[in-house]
């Protein structure tokens, strides 16, 4: 955990990053889970506080989280490709089942956030969708 | 007397024009029916009777004596549902916003009272700005005598509340007291502290339907049981959940004859069970296909998704269904499903609904999250629910039922009146893995091959102990059973429990954790 003190438009924010060990799957998938781990949190706005609206660092994104804590066995989808609510994004082995992650809404895969095969907890994004 | 008539009709009229045109038609631009219209579509045509019309409110400060409030902000009155007499209240919002003073209050306790007094069930209608400030506290004592009927009423009558505008502050505890609670998307919120307090206090940016619409009530909060998008769809939901309901806790659901036998066996019940005990499948199937006619009724569907909850008919009696969701995060048992389960196995128990229970659960869901969040705690209100139900309680075992969540799911030991399991069903003190590396740790350790023993020992142990078998011969478990013949064996035992007749101990009230 490492942490920053970043400044949007005058506005500084306390961001705690996270590394994430599987963030060496592929080189795309690094930068939205790590900032997305972060909660950006207004430390003394300077001028107005109607303007810490604007939270600049989250994306937009939906992610899609561990429900529990486990293992992802696969995903069943490509980044870039486009998906359907309900439709089956992941297989994460819990509670000695495998359980289908599926799609909370339609949306295209923007990134695969953890590798096959490895080990998450609850919470821990596993994939983004845009 | 002619001219008394006219006088009467011409009062009459006044109230029943509400807050005027012009408040009207802005509520029908929200895509929301007036308090009038939503009490038309769920009342059988022309069988509601309207009370207190002529109700005013006698406050005079702050300006509150040139206020006229047709009707006071609510409508109350009582009529027919599918030929069945309820109490209803609306709130008007076209009245002062709906605006709840004393003589508001006093009219919905009204309702409420006569309901109890009659033993129907009392439906709410909530669309309302909140106190009516200029009545002080007035208005607040009208919130707690409301909150005061709602827990005499509790377990008495069926407690039904439809939110379908503004429901915030102090106003939200009265649904919360209610059974069940409805809302309809994008036109209702419910909330303690709305936006604008939010932000001053706390910083945070939320707009009110992010903050307490339909969809965060429906599946985070589990405040809300129903969420329809429109208020026409929200008022057929109402009226379906009273289909299945008695009148009040002394009387039994109404039968509704399906036409679906009893003995109706089905052989692809045994197909919808995957060959892998690793694998999900969803339990509604199964729901679907033991029940009458396929048709259930689910309570909370989007909230604890691993657990189910509904209403269904066997043999055309309601019962109230309580199933692990193997679909869904392996069915475990977490904090929410305790809660979501708890407190329907109440709800039947109280008005007098079997209960049955499809058990298929990875066990209790592990984490610090959990533990923190008090899943001891809320999992104990799990056995506390089921062991206190006097109503007859059949359980069927279909896969896995290890350890706490097999004693849990309505097990011979809580009080089940029969239990019966499918021949896949694994019922045992753990799973196989976790039992053979602690039975056998020394011999694993020291085995010249540590994970073929292990293998071994593992399904040395599946065969042994994975099954239903063990709990057959100990008579926890009455029957295994053929699942193509699960429904006509649910209903023999269903028929069989007719009589039932349970009596705890004599004591004012049980201390449930909460």
């Amino acid at each position: 955990m490492k942490s920053y003190k970043i400044t949007v438009d005058g506005q500084s924010y306390d961001v705690t990053v996270e590394e994430l060990g599987a963030a060496a799957a592929g080189p795309a998938q690094a930068k939205p889970a790590a900032v997305a781990g972060a909660r950006p949190a207004p430390v003394s706005p300077p001028g107005s506080a109607a303007s810490a609206g604007a939270a600049p660092v989250v994306a937009g994104a939906a992610q899609v989280k561990a429900p529990m804590p486990g293992t992802l066995l696969s995903y069943k989808v490509a980044v870039g490709q486009a998906v359907k609510r309900g439709e089956v994004l992941l297989i994460l082995e819990a509670m000695k089942m495998e359980n289908e992650i599926v799609a909370p809404g339609d949306g295209v895969v923007k990134a695969l956030c953890v590798a096959e095969g490895a080990s998450v907890n609850t919470g821990d994004p596993l994939i983004e969708l845009g | 007397m002619e001219e008394k008539i006219r006088k009467l009709g011409e009062r009459r009229g006044k109230v029943l024009e509400g807050g005027g045109l012009k408040r009207v038609v802005a509520q029908h631009e929200k895509g929301k029916m007036t308090a009038r219209e939503r009490i038309a579509a769920l009342l059988d045509p022309g069988s509601f009777v309207e009370l207190d019309a002529f109700v005013e409110h006698r406050c005079a400060e702050l300006g509150m004596d040139e206020v006229v409030a047709p009707g006071e902000g609510v409508v109350i009155g009582y009529g027919l549902v599918d030929g069945r007499q309820v109490f209803v209240f609306a709130q008007d919002f076209t009245v002062i916003g709906g605006s709840l003073g004393e003589a508001h209050a006093k009219k919905i306790c009204k309702a409420m009272d006569m309901a109890m007094k009659v033993g129907v069930p009392c439906i709410g209608i909530e669309d309302s700005g909140g106190a009516r400030i200029q009545e002080g506290v007035d208005a607040l004592a009208g919130y707690g005598d409301i909150f005061y009927r709602n827990t005499l009423a509790s377990g008495v009558i069926p407690q039904i509340s439809a939110i379908m505008g503004p429901c915030a502050g102090g106003a939200v505890y009265s649904p919360a007291l209610t059974d069940f609670v409805f809302m309809t998307d994008k036109t209702s919120n419910m909330f303690i502290t709305g936006p604008q307090v939010i932000k001053a206090v706390t910083g945070e940016d939320v707009t009110a339907e992010a903050l307490g619409g339909a969809t965060v009530h429906a599946a985070t909060s589990g405040v809300a049981h129903f969420a329809f998008p429109d208020e026409a769809a929200t008022v057929a939901g109402i009226k379906k959940l009273l289909s299945y309901l008695p009148q009040n806790n002394v009387e039994d659901p109404p039968l509704v004859d399906s036409g679906d036998p009893a003995s109706r066996s089905d052989p692809g019940l045994a197909d919808l069970m995957p060959d892998l005990p690793n694998k999900p499948y969803d339990i509604r199937d199964v729901i679907a296909r033991v029940f009458d006619s396929g048709d259930y009724f689910e309570v909370q569907p989007l909230y604890a998704m691993n657990m189910v909850t509904c209403f269904a008919r066997l043999c055309g009696r309601t019962v109230g269904i309580v199933a692990n969701q193997p679909k869904i995060m392996a069915g475990v048992l977490d904090i929410n499903a305790s809660d979501k389960a708890a407190r329907f196995i109440r709800f039947c128990d109280a008005f007098n609904i079997p209960l049955v229970t499809l058990v298929d659960t990875s066990g209790y869901l592990p984490g610090v999250g959990q533990e923190h969040g008090g899943v001891i705690r809320h999992g104990a209100k799990i056995l506390y629910a089921y062991s206190e139900a006097t109503v007859p309680k059949l359980t069927v075992i279909l896969r896995k039922a290890y350890g706490g969540a097999y004693i849990a799911m309505c097990s011979r030991h809580l009080g089940a009146d029969q239990v019966f399991a499918w021949p896949s069903a694994e019922i045992a003190v753990m799973g196989p893995d976790g039992a053979a590396n602690i039975i056998f740790k020394r011999e694993i350790d020291e085995a010249a091959d540590p994970a073929a023993l292990r293998k071994a020992k593992i399904a040395e142990y599946k065969a042994e102990f994975a099954n239903p078998y063990k709990a057959a011969r100990r008579g926890y478990v009455d029957d295994v059973i053929d699942p193509s013949e699960t429904r006509s064996r649910l209903a023999a035992a269903l028929a069989m429990l007719g009589g039932k007749r349970e009596r705890g101990p004599s004591r004012k009230h049980g201390n449930m954790p909460m």
